[in-house]
């Protein structure tokens, strides 16, 4: 057994792809959080880089790296498990490894078009080849054409894999949940010069990738990953995720609604909206306390544990920013007032970052482990594991605090702005001047930089937990059937 | 081993799992096409692209209790009324310039977008263009040079330099005047419009 | 029809629309957990958790002017967040009959 260094020897074919998507995905974290503290300077010194390189093209690379290194950390988690699942290889390992590098070239032109041309003349040229200027999909359509049809091919690998070797309830439910995330893509896809059809269906992409398709993917993961780490049993984790997909699709679909309150939609999405988003955090508290409820049962002892560390931050991080932060600001005698402001950004930021964040880099710390050769990742580890427990307090206390900083911009912008001022340019620059709005941009630059130093120290961490370990890892089904 | 609850059972909640799913799906999509229909462009709540040929003002509608969009007499944009295949094309104009200069990863349009520059929704009807007589001019002006024409409100915030030409610009402000037409059920909160020079 | 919250009632609003999905975990957990390890006064403050969340939807909907249908959804709230953990509990305890040993 090599122990001394990462050994592709130690992977399968699709996990040898799946860590080319990961190192992607991490590296573009750090370009994601590096263009975030450009943007969050803007707001304290506005002239930094006024005119080179603007608020609105830094706040766009911030978003979309953020997108795309979600979905790299996406794929590489399905390419990590589709062997182990289906009990096959991957029936096109090579077409696997060129559909990576198309999709990376493409994704690298992309930003170097947004960083080097950023806008375009206002004809449907700029929006094929530079920019398509709506929130989170800004890829040129050219770009969005690519992206499905590398998602095709990565459709077409796993779900060919599966049909080579068995399904399982968790393939069945993950390949039918990324149909739905590709097609809702497609929605994104057109141009309206009514830009309230325009909104009504870049929510689809958005809320329904979000609040639907990307929780019952990540459920699937955590499937997987509680019976890898843990040892969970597969019928048991099954049943879960079945009830998971019932509840988040019965409350998350409709849970729409909360965003067709003022887009000039009919008033029945007044009602919906409410009714839907009150239910929505159900599902969260039902993942929590189900959790909860298997670790107090088992006295697991796990292999990972910076994995399960980054899992339990996720079950939290999906309760607090979506459950929680998702629902002060929904109905929509309160969202008349939050709409747009700062407590989207607050909410935003926990909510991708505890959702989605967590998980990805859960199944990285899984897949470095093996990569070592399966090696010792529990307790004990030598320099008692300081750089991953750094950063994990880092990241989550970075962003928690960056979170709160918003929350308080976001309550004086609305209570100025909206509540005191009517709504106009006078009364929004009003509350931007605010001495409290103001403080909430400095502390949010000040955890903004603990959330980086936390990546930095990530990144160290990844490329060198486990070098030079001898022991082997424990083996969580052992562990689990003794416990 | 004791057996499984029926209602617990893996088989029932993979049921319950797919008739939950296409249930909501299918109201969802029942939802949808009642919602298009609404709110394409010329109906009730979104007015059709030449509504830029008219005033727009608001009313306080005690019912719905909020303020609600009316179309007033001729007031067309730029002096000069336009047909609607005429309208539809300037607005399209200004549509696009939007999406091609990024506007929104500054501004918020119907309040989504980014929360750097004020809300859009209603910038027509914005009282810092002074009066209505002059705030066509003045919208051309402050978009083809947003850096001489700043006005930041002690933020320092300026808007960047686009290279917006003089017809996107036009276009601009004709998308925004259709937008502030449309009923957005109140929001922004409490917004109060430009003072009406002759209230229709 | 909605009546916006008022101006002084935003902070309060928001708190407690927080507090209701908080304390709706609270209260679940500690459920769950009173049942688990046969603990019953985990179980007082379990209801104690509930009878915070019910505060807070008074509060909600106060501060919010719920009346007519958005009255419903606070009574939703109120049986929902009441029923829901008590289930959620059933299903963790039915989902696991099939384990062998009893922890
Ligand atoms: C992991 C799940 C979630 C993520 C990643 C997420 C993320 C976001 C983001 C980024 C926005 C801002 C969108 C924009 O740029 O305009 C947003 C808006 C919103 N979210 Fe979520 N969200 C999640 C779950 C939820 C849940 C469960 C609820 C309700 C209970 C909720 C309620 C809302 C509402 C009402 C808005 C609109 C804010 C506004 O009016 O500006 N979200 N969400
Ligand atoms: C390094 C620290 C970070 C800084 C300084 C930062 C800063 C910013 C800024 C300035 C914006 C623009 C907000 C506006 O329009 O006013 C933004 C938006 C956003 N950021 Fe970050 N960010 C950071 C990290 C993150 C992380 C770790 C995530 C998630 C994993 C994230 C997710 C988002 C999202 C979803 C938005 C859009 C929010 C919305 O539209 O409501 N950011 N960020
Ligand atoms: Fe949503």
């Amino acid at each position: 057994m090599n122990v001394a260094a990462f050994n592709s020897a130690n992977l399968n074919s699709g996990q040898k792809v799946a860590v080319k998507y990961f190192a992607v995905a991490m590296i573009l974290f750090l370009a994601q959080c590096l263009f975030g503290l450009l943007a969050g300077l803007q707001f304290i010194m506005p002239d930094f880089l006024y005119n080179i390189l603007d608020f609105n093209v830094n706040r766009m690379v911030h978003i979309n790296a953020m997108v795309v290194w979600m979905l790299y950390g996406f794929i590489g988690s399905v390419y990590w498990l589709v062997e182990e699942e289906s009990g096959t290889e991957l029936v096109g390992a090579k077409l696997a490894n060129l559909n990576f590098w198309i999709l990376t070239i493409a994704v690298a032109i992309v930003v170097v078009v947004y960083l080097f041309v950023q806008t375009g003349p206002g004809t449907k040229e700029t929006l094929w080849l530079i920019n398509e200027g709506r929130e989170y999909i800004e890829a040129p359509r050219w770009a969005d054409i690519g992206i499905v049809v590398c998602v095709l091919i990565f459709f077409y690998n796993v779900a060919a894999t599966f049909m080579k070797g068995k399904w399982s309830g968790i393939s069945g439910v993950l390949v039918l949940d990324l149909v739905a995330l590709a097609g809702l893509y497609l929605a994104g896809m057109f141009y309206t010069t009514n830009i309230s059809v325009d909104q009504y269906w870049w929510w689809w992409v958005i809320h329904l990738w979000v609040e639907a398709t990307w929780e019952v993917l990540v459920g699937c993961i955590m499937a997987w990953g509680l019976m890898k780490t843990l040892g969970a049993r597969r019928k048991i984790v099954t049943t879960w995720l079945y009830i998971e997909v019932a509840l988040m699709f019965g409350s998350g679909i409709l849970g729409l609604g909360h965003h067709y309150f003022w887009i000039g939609t009919p008033e029945y999405w007044l009602s919906i909206g409410g009714f839907f988003s009150a239910l929505e955090p159900i599902p969260l508290v039902a993942m929590v306390v189900h959790a909860v409820y298997d670790s107090g049962r088992h006295n697991f002892r796990n292999s990972n544990h910076p994995a399960l560390a980054w899992l339990i931050a996720h079950a939290f991080g999906n309760f607090f920013g979506a459950g929680v932060w998702g629902f002060m600001h929904t109905l929509p005698q309160i969202n008349l007032y939050t709409h747009g402001t700062q407590w989207s950004a607050s909410h935003g930021h926990l909510a991708f970052f505890g959702a989605y964040a967590t998980i990805i880099i859960a199944m990285i710390y899984i897949a470095v482990q093996k990569w070592r050769g399966d090696v010792w990742m529990s307790a004990d580890l030598p320099d008692n594991g300081w750089k991953w427990k750094w950063s994990l307090g880092l990241l989550n206390l970075g962003v928690v605090g960056m979170t709160v900083a918003l929350l308080i911009s976001g309550y004086e912008q609305s209570f100025v702005e909206r509540a005191l001022g009517g709504s106009t340019w006078a009364a929004y620059f009003s509350a931007q001047a605010t001495p409290w709005f103001m403080q909430g941009m400095h502390w949010r630059m000040l955890f903004g930089v603990m959330t980086m130093i936390g990546v930095v120290l990530l990144l160290w961490d990844l490329v060198t937990i486990g070098k030079g370990e001898t022991r082997p890892a424990i083996d969580p089904t052992i562990a689990a059937a003794t416990a | 081993m004791a057996d499984t609850p029926w209602w617990a059972s893996e088989d029932v909640w993979r049921k319950w799992a797919i008739w939950v799913t296409a249930i909501m799906a299918v109201v969802l999509i029942f939802l949808t096409f009642d919602s298009v229909a609404t709110i394409t462009a010329g109906s009730k709540r979104v007015p059709g692209y030449d509504v830029i040929n008219k005033r727009i003002y608001y009313t306080y509608n005690a019912e719905r209790n909020m303020q609600e969009p009316v179309i007033g007499g001729d007031a067309p944009l730029f002096g000069k009324a336009l047909s609607p295949q005429e309208a539809e094309d300037l607005v399209t104009l200004g549509k696009l310039t939007v999406q091609a200069k990024n506007c929104m990863n500054c501004h918020t349009l119907l309040g989504n977008g980014a929360y750097y520059a004020p809300d859009l929704t209603k910038a027509w009807l914005d009282p810092a263009w002074g009066a209505e007589s002059v705030r066509e001019q003045l919208m051309v002006s402050f978009l083809m040079d947003p850096t001489a024409n700043a006005r930041t409100y002690g933020t320092g915030r300026r808007m960047p330099q686009l290279g917006i030409t003089e017809d996107e610009a036009r276009g601009v402000v004709a998308f925004l005047k259709w937008m502030s037409s449309i009923d957005t059920n109140g929001f922004p909160k409490g917004f109060t419009p430009i003072r009406q020079e002759d209230a229709s | 029809m909605i009546d916006p919250v008022a101006t002084q009632h935003i902070m309060a609003a928001a708190i407690a629309g927080a507090l209701i999905i908080l304390f709706g975990a609270v209260y679940a957990l500690l459920f769950a957990l009173s049942r688990l390890q046969q603990r019953p006064g985990l179980m007082l403050w379990a209801y104690t958790a509930y009878a915070i969340l019910i505060g807070a939807v008074w509060v909600l909907s106060t501060t919010l002017n719920l009346t007519g249908f958005w009255q419903v959804i606070a009574a939703v709230m109120v049986i929902g967040y009441f029923v829901a953990p008590r289930l959620i509990w059933h299903l963790c305890a039915g989902t696991h009959v099939s384990e062998a040993h009893t922890g």
